[in-house]
């Protein structure tokens, strides 16, 4: 489109009709614009980012100045310390388990918000996007509450009020409470892409699906599931990154068995002072979150090749 | 029609199972409401009777004032600066030919990518070895990190839903890109980049891990202060305070329900 605007206005210049001509060449003006962010960027975020992780390979000395020689000490003990290992591991653990689980309960949210009444679509869409704009630390301590160990808690005082006996849910300091909380935390940003995609599906497929005789299920399994994956992978890309990086939920209600790399990463700044762990710990954790992406978008690209080959050969 | 693709046993099914969703959204929220409420010392459930004295000690709270007032104002700040240099680097990126604009833009949602708690750690030690102190200035520069990708985002998603050919209209007629941009592109996009600022400010207003590095005893944003808060008392005035953040959560989505509607502000 903006080659038309360059063509409209050369096809004025021929035909002799004034145009303002700018006394700075309009791409620099552009540059110009893009300058003030760019460079905020480069500064403090590409600059700082960029020797945090050059911390990872360098040697602190007793006194704490971090200098060379270059050694991989802290990735070797990240990856063969069995403590540590044991945090990678949770971490891989606790994030998937968090994705998979906010996509199961993101479906039937997302479809009613895509097809769903109107009014009832509206509603589920406000309910779904408030959590986002409350803070984290917020909606934790809501599940600390609900997930208390004792009878005090709000799920254990509900099961005692049933007659279940004293206590029987000890999820609280666990992995599963950090899955819990975490799901709640990240469930809005699985519900939002996959509504998205859900909308752009073409009603009349569905429709054909069911009189041709598909039972809705079916046709939901059929017909909806897998022209819903790109919004599926989106969300999943986002919450498994996400929790992975995650630093609230693992502290506030994972304990010592629901160590995450997060919270190990502040560890070893406020407690061990031990900078280049740290920054080791922080290049995995960008690792991983780059990591899902380019392994999601890989996919994304197989996917749509396989279909091109699929559609040429026809 | 588009209503009937939820009829049926199947679409019941369905309203169930999002029903139960929904429920699991709100009761945590729910459960720290209802205790602000409590007559109890200790913040446990079931509450005891009801009482506003919790709000009552929580306005009056100095800490809580400072720590409120320390969030809105550094949210406002950096929303304002994300604006300042954000809306024309999306304009340049998306209306003018640039050679290389998708790796710009890549570089501009680049602090999407990153986890914030690293930016945040990153940024601690930069400013660390630039011997930075103020902690108002190093939360502000951190919060327009994760401010700014927000903003790119909403105006470059508003932008692209401008009708271009009033834009080339009113170039063809002999106005200047300046004047085009003022009088045609800018109330088309108004409403969109409104709620872009509202949702930047509440990302702002409700962050934890930039503020958690960056901040110290005098300036502590309201997560700060609420978390520092959760390991020392245990009455319900920590719920008390979690309902006002809760509110202030509420308003922002009645404002961007009411500026653009949610469906466009969260781009369905």
């Amino acid at each position: 489109l903006s080659w038309k605007i360059v063509m409209t206005s050369s096809v004025l210049h021929t035909t002799g009709i004034p145009t303002r001509r700018p006394a700075v060449p309009r791409s620099l003006i552009g540059v110009g614009m893009l300058v003030p962010s760019l460079s905020f960027l480069l500064v403090f975020l590409v600059v700082p980012s960029l020797i945090l992780l050059g911390y990872s390979v360098l040697t602190q000395s007793q006194s704490g100045d971090i200098s060379l020689p270059l050694t991989l000490s802290s990735y070797q003990r990240l990856v063969f310390s069995p403590a540590y290992r044991r945090v990678v591991v949770i971490t891989l653990r606790v994030a998937f388990l968090t994705s998979l689980f906010a996509s199961l309960l993101a479906y039937p949210l997302a479809m009613v918000i895509a097809y769903g009444r109107p009014l009832v679509s509206r509603i589920t869409m406000i309910l779904v996007v408030l959590p986002l704009v409350v803070s984290v630390v917020v909606r934790t301590y809501g599940w600390q509450l609900l997930l208390g160990n004792s009878n005090s808690g709000v799920l254990n005082w509900v099961l005692h009020a049933l007659g279940t006996g004293p206590a029987p849910v000890q999820v609280m300091y666990t992995e599963w409470a950090i899955v819990i909380a975490s799901v709640h935390v990240f469930l809005p940003l699985m519900v939002l892409p996959l509504a998205a995609s859900l909308g752009r599906i073409n009603p009349y497929l569905n429709e054909a699906a069911r009189m041709l005789g598909a039972s809705a299920w079916r046709a939901f399994l059929r017909v909806t599931l897998p022209l819903s994956v790109p919004g599926l992978l989106a969300g999943l890309t986002i919450v498994f990154s996400l929790t992975a990086a995650s630093y609230v939920t693992p502290q506030m209600v994972g304990g010592s068995r629901g160590l995450m790399l997060g919270v190990l990463l502040e560890q070893q700044i406020n407690t061990s002072f031990d900078w280049p762990m740290a920054a080791a710990i922080a290049t995995v954790m960008v690792a991983i979150a780059l990591g899902a992406t380019v392994g999601v978008e890989w996919f994304v690209g197989r996917r749509a090749a396989a279909r091109r080959r699929r559609s040429g050969a026809r | 029609m588009m209503a009937g693709r939820l009829s049926g046993s199947g679409g019941l099914f369905t309203h169930g199972l999002a029903m139960a969703g929904l429920v699991f959204i709100l009761s945590p929220l729910v459960v720290v409401v209802a205790l602000s409420f409590s007559e109890a010392n200790i913040a446990t459930f079931p509450p005891v009777g009801f009482t506003t004295s919790w709000y009552q000690g929580v306005v009056a709270d100095d800490e809580f004032q400072q720590a409120f007032l320390t969030s809105a104002v550094l949210a406002l700040a950096a929303t304002v600066t994300s604006f300042v240099i954000g809306l024309p680097a999306a304009y340049a990126l998306n209306r003018r030919r640039m050679p290389g604009a998708r790796a710009i833009e890549a570089v501009l949602l680049s602090p999407f990518i990153l986890p914030i708690l690293i930016t945040g750690l990153a940024l601690l030690q930069f400013m660390a070895m630039l011997r930075m102190r103020d902690a108002l200035t190093n939360l502000l520069i951190g919060h327009v990190l994760i401010t700014l990708p927000y903003l790119v985002r909403t105006v470059t998603a508003s932008l692209k839903q401008v009708d271009r050919s009033l834009e080339e209209a009113a170039l063809t007629l002999g106005a200047s890109p300046w004047r085009v941009f003022w009088r045609v592109t800018a109330p088309q996009i108004t409403p969109g980049i409104a709620a872009g600022c509202l949702f930047a400010f509440m990302v702002s207003f409700d962050d934890f891990p930039i503020s958690f590095w960056l901040s110290n005893a005098e300036r502590m944003p309201l997560p700060i202060y609420l978390q520092n808060s959760m390991s020392k008392v245990f009455d319900p005035s920590i719920a008390t305070m979690s309902s006002f953040a809760i509110a202030t959560g509420i308003l922002a989505v009645i404002g961007l329900e009411k500026l653009v509607g949610l469906r466009r502000a969260m781009s369905i």
